[in-house]
């Protein structure tokens, strides 16, 4: 297969970025999107040309590293994956793609496509956490949960903090992740004593990183 | 923004329902705005209110939106939408198609700078003639215009308006979701069509003079 890529290069934090063209051959159905990406920076390399730099990690939609916008959408076309999980079957042959990182002024590019995403760290050094020390691990059933009750909370610990929330969200507002993170250890027994503070603490370090405002989009 | 957004949504709703009696009859319409004069401590009370409410929507609006730019200072240069609905993308958009519609209705209906025409006419009872005035003003294509696009800027606002405000003050649960995600397109919904029934009604001589 083969694709046009319109990717975001930018030297450096505060440099102006810009579009810059480039064509992928010889692409296998099967890659993935970063494997597309490794290919096209093994290209450039041979050149003597600087690679595009993007983040990752696990490649296996897991840690929440791999951060594009792709077509205008976080992680691509499909629903409920990371950009790592992103196969090129899913383009027509000879598509135009444009490839660009996460935008908010919380998240400053770092290069290319790589973006600083420590506020979210900051946002939970706020009040995402248990304070009391839980000791070590309790038998079984001391501490009853009902099973609506975990499952609701393991739904939001499925956040893995990507920060395609930000990326998607008309005002950059990270409110989906604060929600995320402030109702899985409200839910929970151990997490419950402490969650309007929490809450309160990690709104404020939301604001405070510059995210925008819910506009309970729908 | 939830709260004046919610005390304006109250308002325009009972201005709705108020003025459904122009399919009473001149009497009604025109004895319902006469009783509405003759408490003028009440109408003051309401009209001043209702302006600071605006105001303050207004205010909140304003700052609301430039933090929001501020958010995201170098946009996307493509953009895709999966969720987010047409009408709350566009608030601030319908918001100001809002405001600037009821400045003109104010000039036009209520402060009579647009039209003076019926301004002071009173009818047989001796009351303010409301019903003449705006059995006058709907015959004219121009002014239903206005007033039926003004009426979808105000239908696309509270679409998002109702829904996403009580969602603000936190009512969220499982068992009403439903009824709350609901509130929004129904009361925009009967509003608008309560609003533009009484406009058509006029023009296509349904209620006349």
């Amino acid at each position: 297969m083969k694709f046009t890529l319109n990717i975001w290069r930018q030297k450096g934090p505060g440099e102006k970025g810009r579009f810059v063209t480039y064509e992928a051959g010889d692409v296998s159905s099967g890659m993935s999107f970063l494997e597309m990406l490794d290919s096209v920076n093994q290209g450039l390399i041979a050149k003597g040309e600087e690679p595009v730099a993007f983040e990752q990690d696990c490649r296996e939609g897991i840690c929440g590293s791999c951060s594009l916008v792709i077509n205008g959408i976080p992680h691509g076309p499909d629903r409920g994956i990371t950009t790592c999980q992103l196969y090129m079957r899913r383009f027509p042959d000879g598509a135009v793609i444009r490839i660009e990182p996460w935008r908010a002024r919380a998240f400053p590019i770092i290069k290319d496509l790589v973006v600083d995403r420590r506020a979210l760290d900051r946002v939970m050094q706020a009040g995402g956490y248990i304070s009391v020390n839980t000791g070590g691990a309790v038998d079984g059933n001391v501490l009853l949960v009902s099973k609506d009750q975990a499952e609701t909370a393991m739904d939001a610990a499925s956040c893995i903090g990507c920060g395609a929330c930000v990326a998607a969200c008309k005002n950059a507002s990270a409110m989906l992740f604060v929600a995320a993170k402030v109702s899985h250890l409200a839910l929970l027994p151990q997490g419950k004593p402490e969650r309007t503070r929490r809450v309160r603490a990690m709104l404020e370090a939301m604001d405070r990183e510059g995210f925008g405002s819910c506009g309970n989009h729908r | 923004m939830a709260l004046s957004g919610l005390g304006l949504v109250i308002y325009v709703i009972f201005h709705m329902l108020g003025n459904l009696q122009v399919f009473e009859g001149s009497h009604a319409l025109n004895g319902y705005a006469a009783s509405l004069r003759d408490m003028p401590i009440l109408l003051w009370t309401a009209r001043i209110g209702l302006l600071s409410l605006a105001a303050l929507h207004i205010v909140l609006a304003i700052q609301l939106t430039f933090r929001n730019r501020r958010a995201r200072p170098v946009a996307y240069a493509v953009r895709e939408y999966r969720q987010a609905s047409f009408a709350s993308r566009t608030m601030a958009a319908s918001g100001l198609v809002l405001l600037l519609f009821i400045i003109f209705h104010l000039l036009h209906l209520t402060a009579d700078v647009i039209d003076p025409f019926s301004a002071d006419r009173l009818d047989a009872e001796g009351h303010r003639d409301v019903y003449g005035k705006i059995v006058h003003a709907f015959q004219n294509p121009f002014i239903v215009a206005l007033y039926v696009a003004g009426q979808l800027g105000l239908g696309l606002h509270l679409t998002h308006a109702v829904t996403s405000s009580l969602q603000t003050l936190g009512l969220e649960h499982a068992a009403f979701n439903r009824l709350f995600n609901a509130a929004g397109p129904t009361v925009a919904l009967l509003v608008v069509l309560g609003n533009v029934a009484i406009i058509l009604a006029v023009f296509f001589g349904i209620v006349r003079g």
